[in-house]
């Protein structure tokens, strides 16, 4: 019989608080516009950008303080469903999916459709089939679950091991995004912007762990959205009088079409197998923004699209969030919110992208040789480069740094600095949304699976915080030590660690719901193949042999995966009874969950032994 | 709490709705960007079709599955009694 009543359990408050962090957040925002206007230094401008909000979010951080394994490794589970939503979609896209791709929709246009196809898609496919059933189980971490379900300690500590891999990828690739952002904005040095993150991310979440992650969390994901919509959005009503960029750059597109083909960019036709996605130099625009199938070839999109469905679906740093609702209908919608909020920002980046080659394509048709002040001003700053050697501009005498394509879009526009500096301040909150997420799951994994893997039986409540606080500020550290020393396309290390995710963990957790059949070797057997054959693709793909890159990595993983799976559970044993009974009540959504009932069972056989 | 002769009509009806979820959305987001071409030519609040269909369309056709399977599921719980108790 659960005790968890939802009433009962979620603050009351959380929209009053909320509401409290976002009107601290614009009110220094709309400050800083005036102390901009005022004269105020721009250097004092930057850096309280920079660091009020980092500053707003450590003060919540640390505002909830927690000494109970379930405060800190579900929050306790009271997180209601919008707030976990957001947390989901902000962790999934991170900065690198809002700087990187509005630079890849800028130069490509309709091919850069996949990702956001692939991420809501990603959620659909958890909330049917995944979180409901890990919400019911309730474990803190995948690797927990895993072992679990199999009975097996193997297990656990295998895909603790292959998970690191793809969870250390996506933290460094949010790390030097962030970095990149924070050093833009306050004009210091990646590698001090860098352990200013660091120290950010220990100061907020270390005191509270996940339940500092989740509300400091939903306080950053806020930032970032706001930061995100609210320059888009002025720049909305200028250009066409209505507020929602999202909608309004219709007509706008259907100009840029004509002007496209007036201004000579090319339609580029691409064999299926193409995958040309843009990286970090300065690149001219490569195709029509509307005309599909130009850098990436339709089977390509389709396998892309599968392989970032899995990956998404399967997170190891967004399934341990569906365990902090309340119940297992508040995990299902929030996976609802979670698509909601995901699509809203792909399709606001996507509009972002279309403002910039909009106002690009005015600046060719109306300026003839020169270019205006605006132009000059992002050439100054590095963000594009200029051919003015071959007479009239065209769209492509223009390279722009596909990184910078977000952070141009307010200064096209004219708006005060300001603004440019809130869209970097709310890159570096997305950062730290992702960054954070994906670093307290993969501590939680470290202290709970491979140190307290050992035992089933879990360490005692305060070594165990302890252990996990030091694993969190091991990780982080480790985290940007990576991402310093080993400078790669952020895109592409979100690709990899999606594809790895993908082809590793997706049909493992799939059917270990689905399929009563699948035993502990088949699980290894899948995490093992589908792990290896992904990593082999991978690496293949970076060799020239064979030209599956990133994401497409997952059209052998995966099925390689599915049949480890399937191939090594039909060649042994079947499952015992009580694994049968166990998956059956991994099924049924009511009575009580299954981790917390084995901790009360602990519990009770504690006190009885003393 | 569920009646044990419940359990197999109702991960039945579960599992068909799952597939009843994800099917008709699988086969749409791979059709949907392949036609969008052809269907760039006609247009749609000043949006291209094609184009139209394959962003924003796909995401509230994900956003309405998911919002129709959170109803259904639950319906589909508290026919057979597996539904939690809040």
């Amino acid at each position: 019989m659960t005790l968890t009543s939802r009433t009962r359990f979620v603050n009351p408050r959380l929209g009053t608080y909320f509401g409290i962090f976002t009107s601290l957040l614009v009110g220094l925002v709309l400050l800083l516009l005036i102390f901009e206007q005022l004269g105020i230094s721009e250097g004092i401008l930057r850096w309280v950008m920079l660091l009020g909000p980092l500053a707003l979010y450590a003060g919540i951080g640390a505002a909830v303080p927690t000494n109970e394994p379930i405060d800190y490794f579900a929050s306790g589970r009271r997180v209601p469903a919008g707030y976990t939503g957001l947390g989901l979609a902000s962790s999934a896209m991170g900065a690198t999916g809002i700087v990187a791709m509005s630079g890849v929709f800028f130069l490509i246009g309709f091919d850069a459709l996949w990702l956001v196809i692939g991420g809501v898609g990603g959620f659909v496919l958890m909330g049917v089939m995944l979180a409901p059933f890990l919400r019911k189980f309730g474990t803190f971490t995948v690797p927990s679950y895993l072992g679990r379900r199999f009975d097996s300690r193997a297990v656990r500590l295998l895909s603790a091991g292959l998970l690191a891999v793809p969870m250390l990828l996506f933290l460094a690739a949010e790390l030097s995004m962030g970095a990149y952002a924070a050093s833009w904005l306050s004009g210091e040095s990646t590698a001090l912007m860098m352990m200013l993150l660091i120290i950010a991310m220990i100061a907020t979440f270390v005191v509270g762990g996940v339940r500092s992650l989740n509300w400091s969390g939903s306080a950053q994901a806020i930032a970032a959205l706001l930061a995100l919509f609210v320059p888009v959005a002025v720049v909305a009503v200028m250009v066409t009088n209505f507020p929602l960029p999202q909608l309004t750059h219709g007509p706008l597109l259907r100009a840029l079409v004509g002007q496209e083909a007036a201004q000579g960019v090319p339609i580029v036709d691409a064999r299926s197998f193409t995958f040309l996605i843009p990286d970090q130099s300065h690149a001219a625009v490569a195709k029509r923004f509307t005309a599909p199938f130009g850098s990436v070839g339709s089977a390509t999109f389709i396998v892309a699209t599968l392989t970032v469905m899995a990956g998404v679906a399967a997170s190891p740093w967004l399934l341990p969030r569906v365990t902090m609702t309340p119940g297992v209908y508040e995990t299902r919608k929030s996976l609802g919110w979670a698509t909601v909020f995901f699509g809203l920002t792909m399709l606001t980046v996507s509009a972002i992208s279309v403002y910039m080659r909009d106002f690009m394509s005015d600046l060719v048709r109306e300026h003839g040789a020169s270019i205006p002040s605006w132009m000059q001003q992002l050439v100054d700053l590095g963000f594009v480069q200029v051919d003015l050697s071959n007479g009239p501009l065209a769209l492509t005498s223009f390279k722009i740094a596909r990184d910078a394509v977000l952070l141009s879009l307010p200064i096209a526009a004219g708006l005060p600095d300001v603004f440019t500096y809130f869209a970097a301040a709310g890159i570096v909150a997305a950062a730290m949304v992702a960054a954070g997420a994906t670093a307290v799951a993969l501590a939680n994994i470290l202290a709970e699976d491979v140190v307290g893997g050992a035992s089933w039986d879990p360490l005692p409540t305060e070594p165990r915080l302890w252990l996990a606080r030091i694993a969190l500020v091991g990780v982080v550290v480790l985290g940007g030590v990576l991402a310093l020393l080993a400078p790669t396309d952020p895109l592409r290390l979100m690709f990899w660690s999606l594809a790895l995710t993908a082809s590793c963990l997706f049909p493992v957790i799939v059917l270990s719901i689905w399929w009563k059949r699948m035993s502990a070797f088949g699980a290894m057997a899948g995490l093992a193949c589908g792990f290896g054959v992904a990593v082999l693709t991978i690496l293949a793909g970076a060799a020239d042999v064979l030209g599956l890159t990133g994401p497409l990595a997952g059209l052998l993983g995966i099925p390689a995966g599915t049949l480890g799976v399937v191939l090594a559970s039909l060649a042994t044993p079947g499952p015992s009874r009580n694994m049968l009974e166990l998956v059956r009540e991994i099924r049924i959504p009511g009575g009580e969950v299954i981790y917390d009932r084995e901790m009360r069972k602990l519990r009770l056989k504690q006190r009885d032994r003393t | 709490m569920m009646e044990r002769k419940e359990r197999k009509p109702y991960w039945k009806h579960t599992k068909w709705q799952m597939l009843a979820s994800v099917v008709p959305f699988l086969i749409l987001i791979i059709v949907l960007p392949l036609y969008a071409e052809s269907l760039n030519t006609e247009k749609f609040l000043g949006f291209p079709l094609g184009y139209f269909l394959s962003a924003h369309g796909i995401v509230i056709v994900a956003i309405f599955t998911i919002a129709s399977f959170v109803n259904r599921q639950d319906a589909i719980d508290h026919w057979h009694g597996a539904h939690e108790d809040t």
